[in-house]
């Protein structure tokens, strides 16, 4: 039957298919039998000026036959609506109810819909209306599907009286498939999900108590543009744990999550189905297809970045004293000097390798990664931190030296005049960990990216910042000869020395600012306290220690030092530091900005207005910079305004760890992090880390906000 | 330079591992065929080494395959790159019984009605060539160049619809792919998402 005239029986499909596309009716017949009957139907009986309403689609299809859903599977098209409305109308998103899953021969599996289907959109009417009745049209395209597919379509309208007084229609239809929409996703309490990547799988991991009340749980994947994927699969499964491995069969290997829906119910297809939403991965699109060249250039940057460490005030006094250590040896064996400044070298990617590698272990065992965060999250890191910056300010100034010979400092700090390998190791050590109050905010942003990149790249950029930090010594010690430029030893020296301890200074006012956002003025104020006692114990061991002190006095002096650190540790960190608390949701929101809480979220999200939320730390200099410079800017704040965006402030200077479960459903290692909910159920926006004005202006303007008309 | 290659070779040993999924993903060896044409003569893929090769998933049946032989698109294409060399296989992998399936009397009518213009069309009514590719659907569209690698897989084109209206606007990845190659160049799309039908596999 098929083939008999195929050419006329061709130009007749062709021509029946043209009719279909033109058809102006409700129902689509094939061979006479009728597949699809569509109309257009509202969730209210009349159309009140500005308040939006629901509008749906309703397809009806013949027994065995199935129309699909946003994300068809191995086959089929998803239906299609084109709202042709007048000028000031807005139509939101269409809201796919949960689909059914089907297996055919061949391992084909599709999402669709059998029988009836209403597919439900938000039309937001302008606050005026001139005419009544209004007539909205709408042109819907479908696949229609048995053993074989058919295109159907049809030009549909919607016609409603415009009244103040609506009362609501078709309610029994519209609440039938409001039940089938898929849920937000529901707060960390509730549920928790993870995404790691093994070679081309994606891993969902999904914790919640609800889960183990249903037999059947799947994951319906949404891949976006390009990325094909395979079929998701149950990969294990505890009573409140369930793992799902979705093969990713297209060369995204930067993938690392994926939007889609996690379906569960009683039994397969269940009509009791219900589904929790999982967001939009958030990974820009720059990132998402990184050329193998991309890496190269990626990896440049971590070199220059490393390169520009050295002139950082932190780490500028420990390589300043290393110069000096070459100039010093500038008459010695150049072999001499070669070999200390490979040991140098070796320091500083000693620390960085071993950085990297802990990294990357904590990151496979699914622990929570970030860089800044890892370190600067914790107030009693920040202040070991300030207390080795002073200390070794105070060296610096010439108040005390460090000659212990049993001590390790001198190790570490002493041994330019030592000469010994070992020494120049340690150094290289000592450089790069006191580098990490000046690498955690800026190469913080940048080691974020790597994180979401496979450990090869990972431990590549590590080296790439380590290289970058040694080249100058290792260039230097292999070619002593342009030492010269450099001026003699002599009194200079003394004072350049003094004057990096400025640099120090200034290192440890950031780490008090830090402080004082973490744990407020008095957190502040009492570090400082504790500090202030470390100095003076510094300036005893200058003034008491000495050669030429009895040992008596030496013994009385040391046990002075000891008793004040002791006391002053106990009284002003034990206690008053350990005390003092910030209130960050009252001090860290300032002007209009409120204070972030996921609830708070969903409830501004519920009403339907757009959310920006601005996830960052005091610690964060990227932040703070885009925040001065983008988003408190006149001409985003009154864009914001325009928009009616409602702006949250998530503050993660503490590690807030509900901000630490979102940053990573983000695929975020850390802040800053900047989304932009547009409106009720469309998917978030997420924003480069380095944002600008024009970015976020843009996108500002193509959101559909119902908001800005209420 | 030396780390440059390093970190080539490991990516390019990790790479190999990664995608060791059931489908022969784009640049791995394409799978050997032996299966009927329309006229009873045996075709096998390795005859055609040292030639591109492009494999067309077929169904008469359905509209996906119709958009593009009824608006005369995949014709042009089989009759340009055909004239350029290429060996271009429609394959019916569609099992008997199901929409689509052609024994080779029907394929002979089909080809002569339609002046389809390829080297052969293909039966596979056991629907091996398509578990051979994992292939899903009709038009699903592979490309092999002549030292029989994979080099394109996925979709004929980048409107997804049985609307012939909508081919002038897109953009057709095979001959991108095709063009690509014969310049030399490396394909710049290697994979999409193939849409249409699906091959309608035997029931099991």
């Amino acid at each position: 039957m098929v083939v008999m005239r195929m050419n006329s029986w061709l130009r007749l499909s062709i021509a029946l298919c043209a009719v279909v596309f033109a058809h102006s009716g409700s129902g689509q017949n094939y061979q006479g039998r009728e597949l699809v009957k569509a109309a257009l139907l509202a969730d209210t009986s009349a159309i009140a000026p500005g308040k939006p309403f629901t509008a749906g689609l309703l397809l009806r299809m013949a027994p065995g036959w199935h129309t699909y859903w946003k994300f068809s599977g191995d086959a089929g098209l998803p239906t299609e609506i084109k709202w042709n409305l007048p000028p000031g109308w807005k139509v939101g998103e269409i809201e796919w109810p949960i689909p059914l899953k089907t297996n055919d021969p061949g391992d084909i599996q599709t999402y669709g819909y059998q029988d009836e289907i209403l597919l439900m959109q938000e039309i937001t009417p302008p606050a005026k209306i001139d005419i009544s009745p209004v007539k909205l049209s709408a042109e819907a395209n479908w696949l229609v599907c048995e053993k074989i597919c058919i295109p159907g379509g049809a030009n549909l309208d919607l016609e409603l009286p415009t009244s103040a007084i609506a009362d609501p229609k078709n309610t029994d239809l519209f609440a039938r498939y409001r039940r089938l929409l898929p849920q937000k996703f529901p707060d960390s309490k509730t549920a928790n999900a993870s995404w790691s990547r093994a070679g081309s799988d994606l891993h969902l991991k999904l914790i919640s108590e609800n889960l183990a009340n249903y037999p059947t749980v799947d994951f319906y994947p949404l891949p976006q543009g390009n990325t094909v994927v395979g079929h998701p699969s149950v990969e294990s499964r505890k009573a409140n744990e369930i793992t799902f491995r979705i093969p990713i069969e297209s060369p995204d290997k930067n993938l690392s999550a994926m939007p889609g829906l996690v379906v569960f119910s009683k039994f397969p297809n269940g009509n009791d189905r219900a589904a929790w939403q999982l967001g939009a991965p958030a990974i820009p699109a720059a990132q998402a297809t990184q050329p193998p060249r991309g890496i190269f250039t990626f990896l440049f940057f971590g070199f220059i970045g490393g390169l520009i460490l050295n002139l950082m005030p932190c780490v500028l006094p420990v390589i300043s004293l290393k110069i000096f250590g070459f100039v010093q040896q500038a008459g010695q064996s150049r072999q001499k000097i070669f070999r200390s400044g490979l040991a140098f070298t070796a320091g500083i990617f000693a620390w960085f390798i071993a950085l990297a590698l802990l990294l990357i272990a904590l990151k496979a065992g699914g622990r929570d990664v970030t860089w800044g965060g890892f370190q600067f999250t914790n107030a009693y890191f920040v202040l070991g931190l300030s207390v080795i910056v002073l200390v070794f300010a105070l060296n610096l100034f010439g108040v005390f030296e460090i000659s212990l010979p049993q001590s390790m400092t001198r190790g570490l700090l002493a041994s330019s005049e030592r000469n010994d390998n070992f020494g120049s190791f340690f150094q290289g050590v000592f450089a790069t960990v006191l580098a990490t109050p000046c690498t955690a905010p800026f190469l913080g942003t940048a080691l974020g990216f790597a994180f979401t990149q496979s450990p090869i790249v990972i431990l590549s950029m590590f080296v790439a910042i380590a290289a970058g930090m040694s080249a100058p010594y290792f260039l230097l010690s292999a070619q002593p000869a342009w030492l010269r430029f450099l001026p003699p030893p002599g009194p200079w020296m003394v004072h350049v020395k003094q004057f990096m301890g400025f640099l120090l200074l200034a290192t440890l006012l950031f780490l008090l600012y830090v402080l004082g956002a973490q744990r407020g003025l008095d957190g502040a104020i009492w570090a400082s306290c504790f500090l202030l006692i470390v100095a003076i114990v510094c300036w005893m061991k200058g003034a008491f220690i000495v050669p030429t002190a009895s040992a008596g006095k030496r013994t009385f002096a040391l046990l002075l030092m000891l008793l004040l650190l002791l006391t002053s540790g106990v009284y002003f960190i034990g206690d008053k530091f350990q005390s003092a608390k910030i209130d960050l949701a009252a001090s860290n929101a300032p002007g209009d900005w409120q204070p972030f809480t996921p609830e708070r979220l969903q409830t501004e999200r519920d009403q339907g207005h757009a959310v920006f939320v601005d996830f960052t730390a005091a610690w964060c200099l990227t932040c703070k910079f885009n925040e001065k410079s983008v988003l408190e800017s006149a001409a985003v704040r009154e864009a914001f305004q325009h928009h009616g965006v409602v702006k949250l402030k998530a503050d993660w200077t503490n590690g807030d760890p509900v901000i630490t479960k979102l940053l990573q459903q983000f695929g975020r290692p850390g802040v800053p992090l900047y989304v932009l909910y547009p409106g009720k159920s469309e998917e978030p926006i997420v924003f480069p880390e380095l944002l600008t004005q024009r970015i976020l202006l843009d996108k500002l303007e193509t959101i559909s906000t119902a908001v800005a008309s209420q | 330079m030396k780390t440059k290659l390093l970190i080539t070779a490991i990516t390019a040993f990790i790479g190999s591992a990664l995608y060791a999924a059931d489908v022969p993903p784009v640049g791995s060896a394409a799978p050997d065929f032996s299966v009927p044409d329309a006229n009873g003569k045996t075709q096998s893929l390795s005859e055609y080494k040292g030639k591109y090769v492009v494999l067309e998933w077929f169904n008469p049946e359905c509209p996906f395959v119709k958009k593009h032989y009824g608006s005369d698109n995949m014709q042009k294409l089989q009759s340009e790159y055909t004239g350029k060399g290429v060996v271009w296989l429609t394959i019916d992998s569609n099992a008997p019984g199901t929409e689509g399936n052609l024994t080779p009397e029907q394929a002979q009518k089909v080809m002569a009605s339609w002046k389809t213009k390829q080297t052969a069309l293909l039966l596979d009514p056991e629907s091996n060539v398509a578990k051979l590719y994992g292939a899903k659907n009709t038009p699903d569209m592979v490309v092999i160049n002549p030292e029989g690698k994979i080099v394109y897989e996925g979709a004929i084109d980048s409107k997804a619809s049985p609307n012939p209206a909508d081919i002038p606007s897109s953009t057709n990845y095979v001959k991108a792919a095709l063009d690509e190659s014969l310049a030399g160049k490396t394909v710049s799309k290697p994979t999409t998402k193939p849409y249409g039908c699906s091959v309608k596999y035997k029931s099991s």
